[in-house]
């Protein structure tokens, strides 16, 4: 069993490195977003060899289902941004590598020094099925946002409603500012109105 | 699966190959079979809609290539496969490629966690509801991907209105459900169904009820005003036909599909009917039991299985051929109302389709949940969880109370909405009339 999950986990890396390499490296805007979702979904793969089932089916669920969509829907609705102009260069270039490896730097480094490594995998008795909750089923998740991290669930909550207000602000608008747009059918009967008074006008004169 | 080649290439023929290697071969032969049933279940339901549709537009339909027509998808299919496949000078030719594929592969997927009958499952997920929706949205990229490299306005359009239009579907599909999740308590579909059994009141809620395999949810207050929108939201995602928005024919030729030909196109047809069926099983197994049905436990009871390792083989195949009759039976229903709805209403349009979406069926979906929670308060919990005044009322005074009070609170919300949306529309139809003669005045 472990080889096959060796072979995997090495063509699943192989996927997200590659993926991920392309996004960032292929010119048309398009295919970046198309790379990304595929390192997106490889990443959402590696969980379920986890064994993490929820946090990969909630992987694929947001980010492949939800942000890739709002990401190729900003793209394709606006116009003229492919092309290499914005490119950065010069001195310019080393600030912004620095800046981006401080940033991902803070991200990483405190996880990778606090983690508790080598953490052996639950033991199965024998005769057993499995163990009786996997490691992080959707259960255990559900327990601990309620009991441990609650205050983090919250501002979360807190915070989406918000982002959910303001796209409602965003997003209305009032009767008396909304132009119609008409049908064919409507401007073909306006058209015709108005060549009969012209008609009309000129009859009468 | 494992157990039996495990079984049958060390013990029997004593090959003594590595478990992955034998764990590999039962997962590949368990996709294999998923595979060659897919396309024959397509292959099925195609001609059963052209017949049913026949019937109810008051023509004959497919009735010439073999006995009463059986033949005709086999002939469309060669028919696909010899076309000519063009691809648009201007298109994008990789992504062009890949799009129907990116559509196709989902639907696949998502027969990993479908049970057909009892112990016939192929993965038994403990979030198997969350992965077959999760997957089902996967297709809306590849829907993205054909609009766009099509490079076609049609194209670009459909593809706009069907991912806006499953984007939007899926809330009230994954929250009505989540009215069952939380009665149910799991989100594996196994544990969903074997919670069904029963005779109109679920075993579950009341023991001791003869177990006819009839407990199903569609029977509660809950279960029926969550079927009701779930319906309602798959004939959206499975671009039905009070929803065809995406491909209207007399709008945008074909939506997505414009560019495609040859066996490209017959891809897209075959995600669309797989993913039909899909739905359909979905409503049948969470709603109407999926496999259960009278005597398909008893006949379970008997066979080998986990629970009863002695049991018979015979009875094994028994209980497999029943429960996946009922479970059949159930789905090609579904996909038969799908046919009538489509016979007898016209296509909505785009604003109908959002208005009534999030301002519906959403708040529907909403109540409904606040209905499963009193369910799951009054049947399940006790003093412990703070409810000690139910303490002393017996199992069957507990499901009466929870089923008159959840029947009020659903039937008083829907009457309240139905009205309150019929009033919103007429308002605002009778607006848009204004406007018009406002504007017809202003030309003149």
């Amino acid at each position: 069993m472990n080889i096959l999950i060796q072979v995997i986990f090495g063509l699943l890396s192989a996927l997200i490195v590659g993926a991920a390499m392309m996004a960032v490296t292929v010119r048309n805007i398009i295919h970046a977003a198309l790379w990304l979702i595929a390192c997106f979904f490889g990443v959402g793969a590696l969980y379920l060899l986890l064994e993490a089932e929820f946090i990969a089916v909630v992987q694929v669920l947001i980010y492949v289902g939800a942000v890739s969509i709002l990401i190729l829907f900003a793209i394709m609705l606006t116009r003229q941004i492919e092309g290499a102009r914005h490119l950065v260069t010069g001195w310019r270039l080393w600030v912004t590598i620095a800046i981006c490896v401080a940033l991902f730097a803070t991200v990483l480094v405190p996880t990778l020094l606090s983690h508790n490594w080598n953490v052996p995998p639950p033991v199965i008795a024998e005769g057993s099925d499995l163990p009786a909750e996997p490691l992080a089923g959707a259960a255990e998740l559900g327990r601990d946002f309620v009991f441990v991290y609650l205050l983090h669930f919250q501002v979360t909550g807190v915070l989406l409603t918000m982002a959910l207000i303001g796209a409602i602000v965003i997003a209305f608008e009032e009767r008396a500012r909304r132009r119609r747009v008409l049908t064919l059918a409507e401007e073909h009967a306006l058209r015709e109105q108005k060549k009969n008074r012209g008609t009309e006008e000129q009859e009468n004169r | 699966m494992y157990d039996m080649l495990y079984n049958l290439i060390n013990v029997v023929f004593g090959f003594n190959w590595p478990t992955w290697l034998i764990s590999l071969i039962g997962h590949a032969a368990v996709a294999a079979i998923l595979f060659a049933v897919a396309p024959f279940q397509m292959l099925f339901l195609t001609y059963y809609e052209r017949r049913a549709i026949a019937r109810m537009q008051d023509r004959v339909g497919p009735n010439r290539v073999g006995p009463e027509g059986i033949f005709q998808p086999i002939a469309d299919g060669v028919k696909m496969f010899t076309k000519e496949d063009i691809v648009p000078k201007a298109a994008d030719r990789w992504v062009h490629l890949i799009a129907p594929c990116v559509v196709v592969a989902p639907t696949m997927f998502m027969f990993a966690v479908v049970p057909w009958g009892p112990g016939m499952v192929p993965v038994d997920l403990n979030v198997g509801l969350l992965f077959f929706f999760a997957i089902s949205s996967i297709s809306a990229v590849g829907l993205m991907m054909a609009g766009w490299a099509s490079n076609n306005k049609f194209a670009l359009l459909g593809a706009m209105r069907s991912v806006a239009q499953m984007v939007s579907y899926e809330i009230p599909a994954i929250l009505s459900l989540l009215a069952i999740v939380m009665i149910t308590g799991t989100l594996s579909i196994v544990s969903i169904i074997d919670a069904q059994a029963g005779l109109f009141i679920n075993s579950v809620d009341l023991p001791g009820v003869p177990d006819w395999g009839l407990g199903w949810f569609i029977f509660t207050p809950v279960g029926f005003l969550a079927f009701f929108c779930f319906f309602i939201a798959a004939l959206a995602e499975g671009e039905r036909t009070p929803f065809d928005i995406p491909e209207a024919d007399s709008e945008i030729v074909a939506g997505y599909m414009t560019e495609y030909s040859g066996m490209k196109f017959g891809l897209f047809y075959l995600a669309q009917y797989v993913l039909n069926f899909l739905l359909c099983g979905m409503t049948a197994i969470i709603f109407f039991g999926g496999w259960q049905g009278p005597g398909v436990n008893w006949l379970y009871s008997q066979a080998i299985s986990p629970a009863n390792p002695e049991g018979m083989w015979l009875f094994n195949v028994l209980a497999g051929v029943l429960g996946v009759f009922y479970f059949l039976a159930k789905t090609y229903f579904f996909f038969f109302v799908m046919i009538w709805i489509r016979g007898a209403y016209p296509r909505l349009r785009v604003d109908q389709l959002m208005d009534f979406g999030w301002k519906f069926l959403i708040p529907l979906t909403l109540v409904n949940m606040l209905s499963a929670a009193i369910w799951v308060g009054l049947t399940r919990w006790g003093a412990a969880e703070g409810l000690a005044f139910i303490e002393g009322w017996s199992a069957g005074v507990r499901w009466g109370v929870a089923f008159a009070l959840t029947l009020i609170i659903n039937l008083a919300t829907y009457i309240m909405m139905a009205r309150i949306y019929a009033a919103s529309q007429a308002a605002r139809s009778r607006l848009e009339l204004e406007e018009l003669r406002d504007l017809a005045a202003m030309s003149r």
